[in-house]
């Protein structure tokens, strides 16, 4: 049975959620709700998602990943996805699962340094 | 000669000229390149051509009066029975491919044909095997998928042209095969080089259908997706002429018309300046 515990660390004002290699339904809710928890209890700058162990995404996770962002962006933060896997980089593309509006970054590394304006502010629409 | 039209089996042969078309008949399995035997219905071999000799390597000696089992690899030892089970009830095994043992161990690949061998009353007496040594129309087979898939591979190069930046660039046409090798060598070598810059230079691309250009949009949303910043470089006029017909909308892809366009985009990106030494000794500001 895989661990399916998600991880949430305040890191540097951030908030940083690690996701477990195969999140079902209940996960996937469960992150939203920690993350809106989270948000209320730290008042962080950003989110930071890190799905760098996840190997399949579905469409429902997509939709959570996206509706969490946008509830995060209305409660004055910034959400950055981290680590996806190339496999489900074209797995999502081929999908139409784009998240579109969503700010991705290929490491938790450069995730952080997108938030803290360490590294010029590329718009990706 | 026999009459053509009237040949519905060796008996019209042989009520027309006697012993003499029999040995006609013998002549051509014994002159034929393929191995052509005959076995009774349990596997044992009762004639062994010319062709058989050569392929197996066993003598007709050697053969008639043994199981055919004996060619058999070790690791098939269902295929025998399973093809005369087929033959007893009249069927017929055609262009089986499959492997044989020849006398000094080699294996060998073959195309079997096997047919029942019917008496003079319709009854099933036996079986009657051809088989063509198909080693090396296998070999060729291979080496062609070998050579198509070298050419993929090369024509299909990611390369790092800085830290940070990486340049694909397209080689001819993209049918789907190659767009999702494309795309996993592409992503892959950008999570390896852990680069924030995708050049796709398309200069090399004659023509664009619209397979092709959903191709290259699913490329660029999922380096996206990845955390890098994809810039399509190379746009000829021919091209942004055929997207815009094709009503694809590049609106939200940053693009430039040369791949040295697309290069300044990506320093840009990456906070990055180009200076002659003299400026950078004269310690001279920005251009």
């Amino acid at each position: 049975m895989t661990n399916q515990n998600i991880s949430l660390v305040k890191v540097r004002n951030t908030l940083l959620v690690t996701m477990p290699a195969d999140p079902d339904d209940v996960t996937v809710t469960t992150l939203q709700e920690e993350v809106l928890g989270a948000m209320e209890e730290y008042r962080p700058k950003g989110l930071v998602l890190d799905i760098s162990a996840v190997e399949t995404l579905d469409s429902f996770f997509a939709r959570t990943i996206t509706e969490t962002s946008r509830m995060v962006t209305m409660m004055g933060g910034q959400t950055v996805i981290a680590g996806m896997r190339p496999s489900v980089a074209i797995t999502a593309t081929q999908l139409g699962l784009t998240m579109v509006g969503t700010f991705t970054a290929l490491t938790v590394d450069r995730a952080l340094d997108l938030l803290t304006h360490l590294h010029p502010r590329r718009r990706i629409r | 000669m026999a009459n053509r039209s009237k040949l519905s089996g060796t008996a019209a042969l042989e009520d027309i000229e006697g012993v003499a078309s029999q040995a006609y008949l013998a002549s051509i399995v014994e002159c034929s390149d393929d191995a052509i035997y005959g076995k009774t219905l349990d596997g044992t071999i009762l004639s062994w051509n010319r062709g058989a000799e050569r392929i197996y390597g066993y003598s007709a000696a050697e053969m008639v009066g043994r199981p055919v089992s004996v060619l058999v690899p070790p690791n098939k030892p269902d295929e025998v029975p399973a093809i005369l089970e087929k033959v007893k009830r009249g069927e017929r095994v055609s262009h089986f491919e499959t492997t044989r043992v020849r006398k000094d161990g080699e294996v060998i690949d073959l195309s079997l044909n096997v047919s029942p061998i019917r008496d003079a009353s319709g009854q099933i007496i036996g079986a009657s095997t051809t088989a063509r040594d198909i080693t090396e129309q296998k070999r060729m087979r291979e080496a062609l998928a070998e050579r198509a898939k070298e050419i993929l591979d090369v024509s299909t190069p990611v390369l790092q042209v800085w830290e940070g930046v990486v340049v694909a660039p397209f080689i001819g046409t993209l049918d789907t095969q190659r767009a999702q090798q494309f795309m996993e060598r592409l992503l892959d070598k950008i999570v390896q080089t852990n680069s924030a810059v995708a050049l796709l230079d398309v200069t090399g691309v004659p023509a664009i259908d619209t397979r092709t250009a959903q191709h290259l949009i699913e490329t660029i949303t999922s380096v996206r997706l990845l955390g890098a910043q994809a810039i399509l470089t190379g746009v000829r006029p021919a091209i942004a002429q055929t997207l815009a017909h094709l009503g694809i909308n590049l609106a939200d892809v940053v693009t430039r018309s040369s791949l040295a366009a697309g290069l300044r985009v990506a320093l840009d990106i990456l906070n990055l300046k180009i200076i002659t030494q003299e400026d950078q000794a004269k310690g001279a500001h920005s251009l």
